[in-house]
Protein backbone atom coordinates (compact mmCIF):
# COMPACT_ATOMS: atom_id res chain seq x y z
CA UNK A 1 0.00 0.00 0.00
CA UNK A 2 0.95 3.61 -0.38
CA UNK A 3 2.16 4.61 3.06
CA UNK A 4 4.30 7.58 2.09
CA UNK A 5 4.35 10.49 -0.32
CA UNK A 6 2.99 10.50 -3.87
CA UNK A 7 5.52 12.26 -6.11
CA UNK A 8 4.97 12.98 -9.78
CA UNK A 9 6.81 14.74 -12.58
CA UNK A 10 5.60 17.08 -15.31
CA UNK A 11 7.39 18.11 -18.51
CA UNK A 12 8.69 14.56 -18.88
CA UNK A 13 6.95 14.18 -22.26
CA UNK A 14 9.20 14.68 -25.28
CA UNK A 15 6.28 15.67 -27.52
CA UNK A 16 5.14 18.28 -25.02
CA UNK A 17 8.61 19.80 -24.71
CA UNK A 18 8.84 19.97 -28.52
CA UNK A 19 5.42 21.65 -28.71
CA UNK A 20 6.31 24.19 -26.02
CA UNK A 21 9.63 24.83 -27.77
CA UNK A 22 10.89 28.40 -27.38
CA UNK A 23 8.25 29.24 -24.75
CA UNK A 24 10.38 27.41 -22.18
CA UNK A 25 13.23 29.83 -22.82
CA UNK A 26 11.04 32.87 -22.27
CA UNK A 27 9.78 34.50 -19.07
CA UNK A 28 9.09 33.31 -16.49
CA UNK A 29 11.06 30.13 -17.23
CA UNK A 30 14.23 31.51 -18.83
CA UNK A 31 15.51 28.09 -19.86
CA UNK A 32 14.17 24.55 -20.26
CA UNK A 33 14.32 22.52 -17.02
CA UNK A 34 17.58 20.76 -16.17
CA UNK A 35 16.15 18.54 -13.46
CA UNK A 36 12.93 16.55 -13.08
CA UNK A 37 10.01 18.92 -12.41
CA UNK A 38 8.53 17.27 -9.34
CA UNK A 39 5.14 17.74 -7.69
CA UNK A 40 3.42 16.06 -4.75
CA UNK A 41 -0.15 14.82 -4.53
CA UNK A 42 -1.38 14.87 -0.90
CA UNK A 43 -3.07 11.82 0.63
CA UNK A 44 -6.48 13.44 0.28
CA UNK A 45 -6.09 13.04 -3.51
CA UNK A 46 -5.86 9.25 -3.36
CA UNK A 47 -8.98 7.48 -4.57
CA UNK A 48 -9.44 3.74 -4.94
CA UNK A 49 -12.02 1.34 -6.24
CA UNK A 50 -13.49 3.56 -8.93
CA UNK A 51 -14.95 6.28 -6.73
CA UNK A 52 -16.07 9.19 -8.92
CA UNK A 53 -14.06 12.40 -9.29
CA UNK A 54 -16.12 15.36 -8.15
CA UNK A 55 -16.10 18.26 -10.60
CA UNK A 56 -15.49 21.37 -8.48
CA UNK A 57 -18.31 23.90 -8.68
CA UNK A 58 -15.92 26.54 -10.06
CA UNK A 59 -14.90 24.34 -13.05
CA UNK A 60 -16.50 23.44 -16.33
CA UNK A 61 -14.17 20.51 -17.10
CA UNK A 62 -11.08 18.71 -15.79
CA UNK A 63 -7.78 17.75 -17.36
CA UNK A 64 -7.38 13.97 -16.98
CA UNK A 65 -3.79 12.82 -17.53
CA UNK A 66 -3.08 9.10 -17.60
CA UNK A 67 0.12 7.76 -16.13
CA UNK A 68 1.69 4.83 -14.32
CA UNK A 69 2.47 4.90 -10.61
CA UNK A 70 5.52 3.08 -9.30
CA UNK A 71 5.30 1.93 -5.67
CA UNK A 72 8.77 1.97 -4.16
CA UNK A 73 9.62 -1.38 -2.60
CA UNK A 74 12.84 -0.21 -0.94
CA UNK A 75 14.26 3.15 0.07
CA UNK A 76 15.98 4.57 -3.00
CA UNK A 77 18.87 6.95 -2.29
CA UNK A 78 21.66 7.63 -4.77
CA UNK A 79 20.49 4.77 -6.93
CA UNK A 80 22.28 4.12 -10.20
CA UNK A 81 20.18 3.82 -13.33
CA UNK A 82 21.05 0.19 -13.92
CA UNK A 83 20.04 -0.75 -10.37
CA UNK A 84 16.73 1.16 -10.37
CA UNK A 85 14.46 -1.79 -11.34
CA UNK A 86 15.25 -3.47 -8.01
CA UNK A 87 13.55 -0.59 -6.19
CA UNK A 88 10.23 -0.96 -8.00
CA UNK A 89 7.88 -2.85 -5.66
CA UNK A 90 4.65 -2.72 -7.64
CA UNK A 91 2.90 -0.55 -10.19
CA UNK A 92 -0.57 0.68 -11.10
CA UNK A 93 -2.29 2.89 -13.61
CA UNK A 94 -3.17 6.32 -12.30
CA UNK A 95 -5.21 9.30 -13.41
CA UNK A 96 -3.72 12.65 -12.50
CA UNK A 97 -6.60 15.11 -12.39
CA UNK A 98 -6.09 18.86 -12.50
CA UNK A 99 -8.36 21.86 -13.08
CA UNK A 100 -5.86 23.49 -15.47
CA UNK A 101 -2.31 22.89 -16.63
CA UNK A 102 -1.27 26.16 -18.21
CA UNK A 103 1.47 27.26 -15.84
CA UNK A 104 4.57 25.47 -14.61
CA UNK A 105 6.20 28.38 -12.79
CA UNK A 106 4.59 27.90 -9.38
CA UNK A 107 3.45 24.62 -7.80
CA UNK A 108 -0.13 24.01 -8.97
CA UNK A 109 -1.53 23.28 -5.52
CA UNK A 110 -5.02 24.78 -5.92
CA UNK A 111 -5.34 23.18 -9.36
CA UNK A 112 -3.98 19.72 -8.62
CA UNK A 113 -4.47 18.93 -4.92
CA UNK A 114 -8.23 18.76 -4.62
CA UNK A 115 -9.84 15.82 -2.83
CA UNK A 116 -9.99 12.68 -4.97
CA UNK A 117 -7.81 14.07 -7.77
CA UNK A 118 -5.64 10.95 -8.00
CA UNK A 119 -7.70 7.86 -8.82
CA UNK A 120 -5.48 4.79 -8.71
CA UNK A 121 -5.86 1.35 -10.23
CA UNK A 122 -5.13 -1.82 -8.34
CA UNK A 123 -1.45 -2.45 -7.65
CA UNK A 124 0.11 -5.24 -9.64
CA UNK A 125 3.41 -7.07 -9.34
CA UNK A 126 6.30 -5.21 -10.84
CA UNK A 127 6.88 -6.29 -14.41
CA UNK A 128 7.98 -4.54 -17.55
CA UNK A 129 6.33 -1.14 -17.97
CA UNK A 130 3.49 -1.06 -20.49
CA UNK A 131 4.29 0.32 -23.93
CA UNK A 132 1.39 2.74 -23.95
CA UNK A 133 -1.50 4.06 -21.88
CA UNK A 134 -4.99 4.36 -23.37
CA UNK A 135 -7.76 6.64 -22.09
CA UNK A 136 -11.35 5.91 -23.05
CA UNK A 137 -14.04 8.46 -22.36
CA UNK A 138 -17.61 7.13 -22.59
CA UNK A 139 -16.20 4.04 -24.29
CA UNK A 140 -14.36 5.80 -27.14
CA UNK A 141 -10.60 6.19 -27.27
CA UNK A 142 -9.93 9.81 -26.31
CA UNK A 143 -6.15 9.63 -25.86
CA UNK A 144 -3.25 7.27 -26.12
CA UNK A 145 0.40 7.84 -25.48
CA UNK A 146 3.48 5.69 -25.82
CA UNK A 147 5.86 5.66 -22.86
CA UNK A 148 8.70 5.96 -25.37
CA UNK A 149 7.77 9.67 -25.19
CA UNK A 150 9.25 9.94 -21.68
CA UNK A 151 12.28 12.26 -21.60
CA UNK A 152 13.50 10.44 -18.50
CA UNK A 153 12.48 6.80 -18.50
CA UNK A 154 11.69 5.34 -15.07
CA UNK A 155 15.23 4.13 -14.35
CA UNK A 156 16.72 7.54 -15.06
CA UNK A 157 13.93 9.29 -13.14
CA UNK A 158 14.65 7.20 -10.03
CA UNK A 159 18.39 7.81 -10.43
CA UNK A 160 18.05 11.59 -10.88
CA UNK A 161 15.50 12.15 -8.10
CA UNK A 162 17.22 9.84 -5.62
CA UNK A 163 20.46 11.79 -6.05
CA UNK A 164 19.06 14.50 -3.75
CA UNK A 165 15.96 13.04 -2.07
CA UNK A 166 15.26 9.53 -0.87
CA UNK A 167 12.27 7.86 -2.47
CA UNK A 168 11.07 5.77 0.45
CA UNK A 169 9.52 2.34 0.44
CA UNK A 170 5.78 3.04 0.32
CA UNK A 171 6.18 6.27 -1.70
CA UNK A 172 4.45 6.42 -5.07
CA UNK A 173 6.18 7.86 -8.14
CA UNK A 174 4.01 9.00 -11.07
CA UNK A 175 6.33 8.71 -14.03
CA UNK A 176 5.13 11.54 -16.26
CA UNK A 177 2.04 13.15 -17.77
CA UNK A 178 1.12 13.57 -21.44
CA UNK A 179 1.17 17.21 -22.55
CA UNK A 180 -1.94 16.58 -24.65
CA UNK A 181 -4.08 15.12 -21.84
CA UNK A 182 -7.80 15.17 -22.71
CA UNK A 183 -10.55 17.09 -20.99
CA UNK A 184 -13.43 15.39 -19.24
CA UNK A 185 -16.84 16.77 -18.33
CA UNK A 186 -19.47 15.99 -15.71
CA UNK A 187 -21.20 12.67 -16.29
CA UNK A 188 -18.44 11.13 -18.40
CA UNK A 189 -17.06 7.68 -17.72
CA UNK A 190 -13.29 7.28 -17.92
CA UNK A 191 -11.27 4.11 -18.33
CA UNK A 192 -7.48 3.93 -18.26
CA UNK A 193 -5.74 0.79 -19.50
CA UNK A 194 -2.07 0.05 -19.92
CA UNK A 195 -0.73 -3.34 -20.98
CA UNK A 196 -1.35 -6.04 -18.40
CA UNK A 197 -1.97 -3.64 -15.51
CA UNK A 198 -5.46 -3.73 -13.96
CA UNK A 199 -7.59 -1.08 -15.66
CA UNK A 200 -8.89 1.96 -13.78
CA UNK A 201 -12.48 3.08 -14.20
CA UNK A 202 -13.93 6.24 -12.77
CA UNK A 203 -16.49 8.90 -13.57
CA UNK A 204 -16.69 12.67 -13.40
CA UNK A 205 -19.54 13.54 -11.05
CA UNK A 206 -21.36 16.87 -11.22
CA UNK A 207 -21.18 19.07 -8.16
CA UNK A 208 -24.05 18.46 -5.79
CA UNK B 1 1.32 20.55 27.13
CA UNK B 2 4.36 19.79 25.00
CA UNK B 3 4.42 16.48 23.13
CA UNK B 4 7.58 15.02 21.64
CA UNK B 5 8.37 12.04 19.46
CA UNK B 6 11.62 10.33 20.35
CA UNK B 7 13.47 7.16 19.50
CA UNK B 8 13.83 5.04 22.63
CA UNK B 9 14.25 1.32 23.34
CA UNK B 10 14.39 0.55 19.65
CA UNK B 11 11.15 2.23 18.65
CA UNK B 12 9.44 5.54 18.10
CA UNK B 13 7.48 6.79 21.09
CA UNK B 14 5.50 9.93 21.87
CA UNK B 15 5.82 11.48 25.31
CA UNK B 16 5.01 14.61 27.30
CA UNK B 17 7.85 17.04 27.92
CA UNK B 18 8.15 17.97 31.60
CA UNK B 19 10.30 20.52 33.40
CA UNK B 20 13.04 22.82 32.15
CA UNK B 21 16.80 22.90 31.82
CA UNK B 22 18.84 20.00 33.20
CA UNK B 23 15.73 18.57 34.90
CA UNK B 24 13.72 18.40 31.69
CA UNK B 25 12.57 14.96 30.54
CA UNK B 26 10.15 13.25 28.16
CA UNK B 27 7.49 11.22 30.01
CA UNK B 28 6.66 8.10 28.02
CA UNK B 29 3.36 6.18 28.13
CA UNK B 30 4.80 3.60 30.54
CA UNK B 31 5.68 6.32 33.07
CA UNK B 32 9.44 6.49 32.71
CA UNK B 33 10.88 9.93 31.96
CA UNK B 34 13.81 10.18 29.54
CA UNK B 35 16.18 13.09 30.23
CA UNK B 36 16.02 15.59 27.37
CA UNK B 37 19.82 15.68 27.18
CA UNK B 38 19.79 11.93 26.40
CA UNK B 39 16.76 11.93 24.10
CA UNK B 40 17.03 11.06 20.41
CA UNK B 41 14.54 13.54 18.99
CA UNK B 42 12.44 12.80 15.91
CA UNK B 43 10.34 15.24 13.92
CA UNK B 44 6.96 15.36 15.73
CA UNK B 45 5.00 14.30 12.67
CA UNK B 46 2.37 11.63 12.10
CA UNK B 47 2.60 9.13 9.21
CA UNK B 48 1.17 10.32 5.92
CA UNK B 49 0.65 13.92 7.05
CA UNK B 50 0.59 16.48 4.26
CA UNK B 51 3.34 19.04 4.79
CA UNK B 52 2.42 22.45 3.35
CA UNK B 53 4.97 25.25 3.17
CA UNK B 54 4.60 28.92 2.33
CA UNK B 55 6.96 31.00 0.27
CA UNK B 56 7.17 34.77 0.43
CA UNK B 57 4.72 35.16 3.32
CA UNK B 58 6.58 38.03 5.04
CA UNK B 59 6.80 41.42 3.31
CA UNK B 60 10.41 42.23 4.22
CA UNK B 61 11.56 38.77 3.10
CA UNK B 62 9.73 39.23 -0.23
CA UNK B 63 11.52 42.55 -0.66
CA UNK B 64 15.02 41.18 0.06
CA UNK B 65 14.45 38.46 -2.59
CA UNK B 66 13.37 41.06 -5.14
CA UNK B 67 9.61 40.45 -5.16
CA UNK B 68 6.88 43.05 -4.76
CA UNK B 69 5.80 43.40 -1.15
CA UNK B 70 2.18 42.68 -1.97
CA UNK B 71 1.16 39.12 -2.68
CA UNK B 72 -0.89 37.94 -5.64
CA UNK B 73 -1.85 34.33 -4.91
CA UNK B 74 -0.34 32.51 -1.92
CA UNK B 75 2.81 30.61 -2.89
CA UNK B 76 2.24 27.14 -1.44
CA UNK B 77 4.43 24.10 -1.98
CA UNK B 78 4.46 20.61 -0.49
CA UNK B 79 7.14 18.50 1.14
CA UNK B 80 7.68 14.78 1.52
CA UNK B 81 8.70 13.14 4.78
CA UNK B 82 12.31 12.21 3.94
CA UNK B 83 13.23 15.89 4.17
CA UNK B 84 12.12 16.08 7.82
CA UNK B 85 14.57 15.75 10.70
CA UNK B 86 14.30 16.18 14.46
CA UNK B 87 15.75 18.51 17.07
CA UNK B 88 19.55 18.23 17.33
CA UNK B 89 19.75 16.66 13.88
CA UNK B 90 22.51 17.10 11.35
CA UNK B 91 21.68 18.25 7.84
CA UNK B 92 23.88 17.29 4.90
CA UNK B 93 25.50 20.32 3.27
CA UNK B 94 25.62 19.67 -0.50
CA UNK B 95 29.16 19.37 -1.80
CA UNK B 96 28.68 21.95 -4.56
CA UNK B 97 26.51 24.45 -2.66
CA UNK B 98 27.46 28.00 -1.66
CA UNK B 99 24.04 29.56 -1.08
CA UNK B 100 22.32 27.44 1.55
CA UNK B 101 20.40 29.37 4.20
CA UNK B 102 18.12 28.59 7.15
CA UNK B 103 14.52 29.78 7.41
CA UNK B 104 12.81 29.84 10.81
CA UNK B 105 9.08 29.20 10.52
CA UNK B 106 6.04 28.81 12.76
CA UNK B 107 4.28 25.50 12.04
CA UNK B 108 0.57 24.97 12.64
CA UNK B 109 -0.58 21.37 13.12
CA UNK B 110 -4.16 20.53 12.14
CA UNK B 111 -6.27 18.91 14.89
CA UNK B 112 -9.63 18.30 13.25
CA UNK B 113 -10.69 17.99 9.61
CA UNK B 114 -11.07 21.31 7.84
CA UNK B 115 -13.05 21.87 4.63
CA UNK B 116 -14.51 25.21 3.68
CA UNK B 117 -13.58 26.73 7.02
CA UNK B 118 -14.28 30.41 7.63
CA UNK B 119 -11.42 32.57 8.82
CA UNK B 120 -13.14 33.23 12.16
CA UNK B 121 -13.38 29.49 12.96
CA UNK B 122 -10.01 28.48 11.47
CA UNK B 123 -7.88 28.47 14.63
CA UNK B 124 -10.30 25.98 16.17
CA UNK B 125 -8.88 23.44 13.71
CA UNK B 126 -5.32 23.84 15.01
CA UNK B 127 -4.14 21.23 17.54
CA UNK B 128 -0.62 22.49 18.14
CA UNK B 129 2.31 24.60 17.02
CA UNK B 130 5.96 23.83 16.46
CA UNK B 131 9.06 25.20 14.70
CA UNK B 132 10.60 24.36 11.34
CA UNK B 133 13.93 25.30 9.82
CA UNK B 134 13.07 25.22 6.13
CA UNK B 135 16.58 25.27 4.62
CA UNK B 136 16.90 26.40 1.00
CA UNK B 137 19.80 26.01 -1.42
CA UNK B 138 19.38 28.97 -3.71
CA UNK B 139 21.70 27.98 -6.56
CA UNK B 140 19.47 24.96 -7.22
CA UNK B 141 16.44 27.16 -7.99
CA UNK B 142 14.79 26.50 -11.33
CA UNK B 143 11.74 28.36 -12.63
CA UNK B 144 9.58 25.24 -12.68
CA UNK B 145 7.28 24.57 -9.74
CA UNK B 146 9.55 27.01 -7.95
CA UNK B 147 10.75 26.50 -5.25
CA UNK B 148 11.60 23.13 -6.75
CA UNK B 149 12.28 19.98 -4.73
CA UNK B 150 16.03 20.13 -5.31
CA UNK B 151 15.95 23.39 -3.30
CA UNK B 152 13.34 22.49 -0.68
CA UNK B 153 12.91 18.73 -0.37
CA UNK B 154 16.44 17.48 0.19
CA UNK B 155 17.00 14.64 2.67
CA UNK B 156 17.15 15.88 6.26
CA UNK B 157 16.97 19.53 5.20
CA UNK B 158 13.79 20.45 7.09
CA UNK B 159 14.44 20.13 10.83
CA UNK B 160 11.16 20.24 12.76
CA UNK B 161 10.47 20.37 16.49
CA UNK B 162 11.67 20.03 19.17
CA UNK B 163 8.05 19.24 20.17
CA UNK B 164 4.44 20.17 19.61
CA UNK B 165 2.98 22.81 21.92
CA UNK B 166 -0.79 22.53 22.40
CA UNK B 167 -2.70 25.33 20.69
CA UNK B 168 -4.43 26.03 24.02
CA UNK B 169 -1.06 27.18 25.38
CA UNK B 170 -0.52 29.77 22.62
CA UNK B 171 -2.80 32.77 23.12
CA UNK B 172 -2.16 34.33 19.72
CA UNK B 173 -0.08 32.66 16.98
CA UNK B 174 0.28 36.08 15.31
CA UNK B 175 2.07 37.54 18.33
CA UNK B 176 5.25 35.46 18.52
CA UNK B 177 8.86 36.49 18.03
CA UNK B 178 11.05 34.29 15.79
CA UNK B 179 14.84 34.31 15.82
CA UNK B 180 17.53 32.35 14.03
CA UNK B 181 21.09 32.20 15.33
CA UNK B 182 24.02 30.86 13.34
CA UNK B 183 26.95 30.05 15.66
CA UNK B 184 25.33 32.42 18.18
CA UNK B 185 24.90 35.36 15.80
CA UNK B 186 21.32 36.53 15.24
CA UNK B 187 20.55 36.36 11.50
CA UNK B 188 16.75 36.44 11.56
CA UNK B 189 14.67 38.41 14.06
CA UNK B 190 11.04 38.68 13.09
CA UNK B 191 7.49 38.56 14.38
CA UNK B 192 4.59 36.40 13.26
CA UNK B 193 2.56 39.63 13.32
CA UNK B 194 4.29 40.42 10.00
CA UNK B 195 2.95 37.37 8.16
CA UNK B 196 1.02 38.42 5.04
CA UNK B 197 -1.42 35.54 5.42
CA UNK B 198 -2.02 34.55 9.03
CA UNK B 199 -2.44 30.98 10.26
CA UNK B 200 -6.22 31.50 10.12
CA UNK B 201 -5.99 32.94 6.57
CA UNK B 202 -3.96 29.93 5.42
CA UNK B 203 -6.40 27.38 6.84
CA UNK B 204 -9.27 29.29 5.26
CA UNK B 205 -7.44 29.40 1.89
CA UNK B 206 -6.30 25.75 1.80
CA UNK B 207 -9.58 24.35 3.13
CA UNK B 208 -11.34 26.32 0.43
CA UNK B 209 -10.28 23.76 -2.18
CA UNK B 210 -9.23 20.65 -0.23
CA UNK B 211 -9.70 18.88 3.09
CA UNK B 212 -7.07 19.32 5.79
CA UNK B 213 -6.64 16.20 7.93
CA UNK B 214 -5.46 15.94 11.56
CA UNK B 215 -1.69 15.77 11.61
CA UNK B 216 -1.27 17.93 8.49
CA UNK B 217 1.28 20.67 9.00
CA UNK B 218 1.50 24.19 7.60
CA UNK B 219 4.95 25.83 7.57
CA UNK B 220 3.91 29.45 7.47
CA UNK B 221 6.90 31.15 5.85
CA UNK B 222 9.95 32.98 7.10
CA UNK B 223 10.85 36.59 7.93
CA UNK B 224 13.75 38.54 6.40
CA UNK B 225 17.38 37.58 6.93
CA UNK B 226 19.09 35.46 4.29
CA UNK B 227 22.37 34.26 5.81
CA UNK B 228 24.43 31.71 3.92
CA UNK B 229 25.73 28.93 6.15
CA UNK B 230 28.68 26.56 5.94
CA UNK B 231 29.46 23.00 6.99
CA UNK B 232 29.92 22.76 10.75
CA UNK B 233 27.66 25.72 11.53
CA UNK B 234 25.27 25.42 14.47
CA UNK B 235 21.82 26.79 13.61
CA UNK B 236 19.19 27.50 16.25
CA UNK B 237 15.64 28.53 15.35
CA UNK B 238 13.68 29.88 18.29
CA UNK B 239 10.06 30.91 18.62
CA UNK B 240 8.89 32.31 21.91
CA UNK B 241 6.55 30.09 23.95
CA UNK B 242 7.42 27.12 21.72
CA UNK B 243 11.12 26.39 22.10
CA UNK B 244 14.49 26.25 20.39
CA UNK B 245 15.14 23.92 17.45
CA UNK B 246 18.85 23.10 17.12
CA UNK B 247 20.59 21.73 14.04
CA UNK B 248 24.09 21.38 12.70
CA UNK B 249 25.32 21.37 9.11
CA UNK B 250 27.36 18.36 8.23
CA UNK B 251 30.22 18.51 5.76
CA UNK B 252 29.74 16.47 2.58
CA UNK B 253 31.37 13.06 2.68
Amino acid sequence: MISGTAYGVVLNDRDQLAALGPALSEAPYGAPPDWPVVYIKPRTCFSFGGAPVLLPSDCDHLSVASTVGILLGRDAANVRRENAPAYIGAMCVALDVCTARDDYYRPAIAQSCRDGFLPLGALAAASALPDEIVTRIDGAIAHRWALSRLVRPVERLIADMSSYMTLRAGDLLLIGLPGDAPRAFAGQDIEISAGDLPALRTRIAAPT
Amino acid sequence: MRRARIHFAGREQWGAVEGEGDAQCVRLADGQCIASKDAHWLAPVTPGATIFALGLNYGEHRAELGFAKASTAPLVFLKGHATLAGHQSTTPYPSDAHQMHPECELVAVIGKPARGVQREQALGHVAAYTIANDYAVREYLENYYRPNTRVKNRDGATPLGPWLVDAADIDDPQDLRLQTRVNGEIVQDGATADMILSVADLICYLSGFMTLIPGDMILTGTPAGVKFVAPGDEVVCEIERIGRLCNRLEAPR
